[in-house]
């Protein structure tokens, strides 16, 4: 598939904008719609297209909303209580997730004992399970919380949210779970960061238009950012998108090196990325395209690489631990950061050195973080823009 | 006479030769005749691979034995004229092997689908190298041992293992085509299969006849002649019928140029006869707040959301739960029309890499595909929830505040002349910039 999306890719960028010509002077009405057109475009010129790319649950949209949230009006108390479907939504399905597959680690695992609900917890956790499978949820009620809530703390489910690596649990699960009684409020409305966390997964399109207009700064840059759906089916759907884009914002979970696809369980996340930053990059529309990569999900790595060693992925299988504790992090972060360095500079041609490539640190969730992530991507782009234009 | 027997080149041989190349050039023109009227582009189907592969075989059966029974007058044999290439190589694994193997492989698939309802275990381009194996090894067997005198003749120790490999294949094939014999196919497969078991069957008898004399009788002039007419001739009559009598979907099965009535219809459903009997509510009657899935049973508030969905890229969910929902107007008394459907949208929509291939979780998609009754009426529930969720939380949201539903709603207030207003609508944050066909894969054949 990929390979029919880049021989087509080429065909578009290659296409040219169609002129009339001979028409132009008989029809004057064509002229008119062409010089409309023409306007439109000089108007839509200086916004900047910024395009959200990457593997499935990357944090793309996580993004996106902080972007609503930082420059634009933020989300309105109506947006606020949508979300609130959502979010329990999450919660039944985290729960049947974790109930079915402690049953099925019960019956297939050498150390299957470990995780056997315990007795009292049994009829709960069928319950839930049902609950979880289907179409429409009821209304997560203070019982249903404290049900959820106890089966949650059943040993059993902890242990196999440990290996929750292999189970494909979403990675607001534990924020979630830990806040039920608030979730379960009958007058419940989400919080920023509730919002934050909800996960859904992106199937097609969207797109913000906004400008960091910062406190100091007069003229911001407008941007329009897209927003996509990341699994397999969905990226097909990208190169609707490819023309005209000042800069990829490409999304990499950091933590996810240990995960497999949502869309293919027998293929690593880190491995899919790794291919996918390279298609992306070897894409001929991108040649003047500026690249930042944000190496995301860093508060779930730095948990993570302590215990779960960064070599079981096998684009890092060459990475030798060094220390532990923080030192240990920065080395595992530092050892990451080179392995996209180069394969960002063995897929970039001799003919596309020339645009800007960064990488940067990132927890979507963290909006002092993002913000400050931001203004440095702004000011790239428009120290690029300067360079571009001639004046620096 | 007797002179050109054995050297080649008499007056009934060019006959022949004529005659298989008249075939060979119709067999052709068949094949791509509807590429160029249909301009059809489901090339990726394992339908269109087994084709291309039976019209290589066909070719190489015929040249196969132009180049092996000395039609031709030849004198000195170069190396690539050699007995072994051609008479075993390209007749065999290349040729007859290839054909029947082809025509096993397909009459399988119907057999798993129809009988077994369910996916077949094995991909065609696995199986048909394992069952032409046999055919290898007896090529390699027979190029080691090199039994061949100078006219490309076996003895008759080795004409009777190989024309029991040749029939061996022609029985499994009847074989498998007779335990499909009780299933009332919707687009004659049936018909088609037995016809060309008829068919080649008699040309199959001639043809190993006129094989088993034309290998034994070397003394006798008049009948060598005979007999390699007749097998130039049988064989090219093989070729023929055997490649026009097909055995696939409606579809997929352009390559049939007989008319028949599917061909002009654009849907599956629609060839399929599934009737539109969905839920035609006055659409005023439509209550907004009830649940998405309820709403989605209204065909022209689906369409409406189907319009939206489209234009936020999003579209073939909406695609897949239309055409499940049609699957679920056949009843499930009918399971050979179920298993087409069925069969059509695993192919369309559930199949990794597909046309339309739709968001679902890898354990979802499994389970389709490992499934052991494809005309079970929950084959897709599963997948069916999942995408509402997805659509749910994605776009239902977005789609009230878009120009569709306003559209939707203006039109049916037009409907029962109602003079309710709409108002605070919003527009949609969705994609203003991508604007163009509505049905983002349809641009995917223009770049082809």
């Amino acid at each position: 598939m990929l390979s029919v999306v880049i021989e087509s890719m080429g065909l578009l960028c290659s296409r040219q904008r169609s002129v009339n010509e001979a028409d132009n002077q008989e029809n004057v009405q064509a002229a008119e719609i062409e010089r409309r057109i023409a306007q439109e475009v000089k108007a839509e010129k200086h916004i900047q297209k910024l395009l959200l790319l990457g593997a499935g649950e990357s944090g793309k949209s996580t993004i996106f909303k902080q972007i609503k949230l930082l420059f634009q009006t933020g989300f309105d108390e109506a947006e606020l209580k949508s979300y609130a479907s959502v979010i329990h939504a999450n919660v039944y399905q985290t729960i049947k997730l974790l109930h079915d597959g402690a049953k099925e680690l019960a019956q297939n695992d050498a150390d299957s004992l470990k995780y056997v609900i315990s007795l009292e917890n049994k009829e709960i956790g069928e319950k839930l399970s049902e609950i979880g499978s289907r179409l429409d949820y009821p209304h997560l009620t203070k019982e249903l919380a404290n049900d959820i809530e106890i089966l949650w703390k059943d040993a059993a489910i902890q242990e196999t949210y440990s290996r929750g690596n292999v189970l494909q649990v979403p990675d607001c699960a534990q924020y979630f779970m830990e806040n039920l009684q608030r979730l379960s409020d009958v007058n419940y409305i989400p919080t920023k960061e509730d919002v934050l966390y909800a996960r859904v997964r992106t199937t097609g399109v969207a797109e913000i238009q906004f400008s960091p207009v910062g406190e100091s700064r007069k003229s911001g840059e407008v941007y329009r950012l897209f927003d996509v759906g990341g699994q397999r089916n969905e990226r097909r759907k990208w190169i609707h998108l490819f023309e005209g884009v000042t800069a990829v914002i490409f999304c990499a979970a950091i933590s996810e090196y240990d995960q497999m696809l949502f869309e293919d369980e027998n293929k690593n996340r880190m491995m899919e990325t790794k291919e996918l930053f390279d298609w992306v990059l070897r894409q001929p529309c991108f040649e003047k395209t500026s690249f930042m990569l944000l190496l995301n999900k860093f508060d779930i790595f730095e948990k993570k690489v302590l215990k779960v060693p960064l070599n079981v992925c096998e684009w890092f299988k060459d990475y030798k631990p060094l220390a532990n504790g923080k030192q240990e992090v920065e080395h595992a972060y530092e050892f990451v950061k080179k392995k996209f360095e180069e394969l960002y500079f063995q897929s970039t041609g001799p003919d596309h050195v020339d645009r800007a490539f960064k990488i940067y640190r990132t927890t979507a969730l963290d909006q002092k973080l993002m913000k400050k992530t931001f203004k440095l991507v702004d000011e790239t782009l428009m120290r690029r823009n300067l360079i571009e234009a001639g004046l620096l | 006479m007797a002179s050109c027997a054995f050297a080649g080149g008499c007056p009934s041989d060019y006959v022949a030769i004529a005659f298989s190349a008249a075939s060979l050039i119709v067999l052709f023109a068949r094949a791509t005749y509807p590429f160029l009227v249909h301009k059809v582009a489901s090339t990726k189907s394992s339908g269109f691979g087994l084709v291309i592969i039976q019209l290589v075989g066909s070719f190489n059966l015929l040249i196969s034995l132009v180049m092996s029974i000395n039609f031709l007058k030849i004198k000195h044999r170069h190396q690539w004229q050699e007995c072994y290439i051609w008479a075993v190589w390209f007749e065999g694994p290349l040729g007859f092997g290839l054909l029947m193997s082809c025509r096993i492989v397909q009459a399988f698939q119907l057999y798993y689908a129809f009988v077994k309802r369910q996916l077949p275990p094995l991909r065609s381009r696995i199986f048909l190298p394992m069952i032409l194996l046999p055919w290898i090894a007896g090529a390699a067997l027979i190029h080691v041992r090199k039994p061949m005198n100078r006219w490309c003749h076996m003895r008759s120790q080795w004409v009777i293992p190989v024309v029991c490999l040749h029939g061996l294949y022609v029985a499994s094939l009847v074989g498998v085509t007779r335990a499909l014999r009780h299933i009332e196919f919707r687009f004659h497969e049936f018909d088609d299969l037995s016809q060309g078991i008829t068919v080649s069957s008699i040309s199959i008898g001639l043809w190993v006849a006129t094989y088993i004399l034309n290998e034994l009788h070397e003394d006798i002039p008049w009948l060598q002649v005979l007999s390699r007419f007749l097998l130039l001739v049988t064989a090219s009559i093989l070729v023929l019928a055997f490649f026009s009598l097909s055995v696939s979907q409606p579809l997929l099965s352009q390559m049939s140029l007989r008319k028949r009535e599917h061909l002009e219809l654009k849907t599956m459903s629609s060839a399929l006869g599934i009737r539109d009997n969905g839920i035609i509510l006055r659409t005023a009657m439509l209550d907004i707040n009830r649940p998405l899935d309820e709403l989605l049973q209204h065909t022209r508030f689906r369409q409406s959301f189907m319009a939206f969905a489209d234009s936020c890229l999003a579209g073939e969910s909406l695609h897949f739960y239309d055409e499940v929902y049609e699957l679920s107007k056949i009843p499930i008394n009918d399971p050979v029309r179920r298993v087409y459907m069925a069969r059509y949208i695993i192919e369309k929509y559930i199949v990794a890499g597909s046309e339309m291939e739709v968001n679902i979780s890898h354990r979802t998609r499994q389970e389709i595909l490992g499934t052991l009754d494809l005309a079970h009426p929950n084959l897709f529930s599963g997948s069916i929830i999942e995408l509402i969720r997805l659509i749910k939380m994605n776009l239902a949201k977005d789609y009230w505040s878009s120009m569709f539903y306003v559209k939707f709603k203006e039109e049916s207030l037009k409907e029962s002349d109602g003079n309710e207003c709409v108002t605070g609508l919003e527009f949609s944050p969705r994609l203003s910039a991508i604007r163009g066909s509505d049905n983002p894969f349809h641009h995917d054949n223009d770049f082809h």
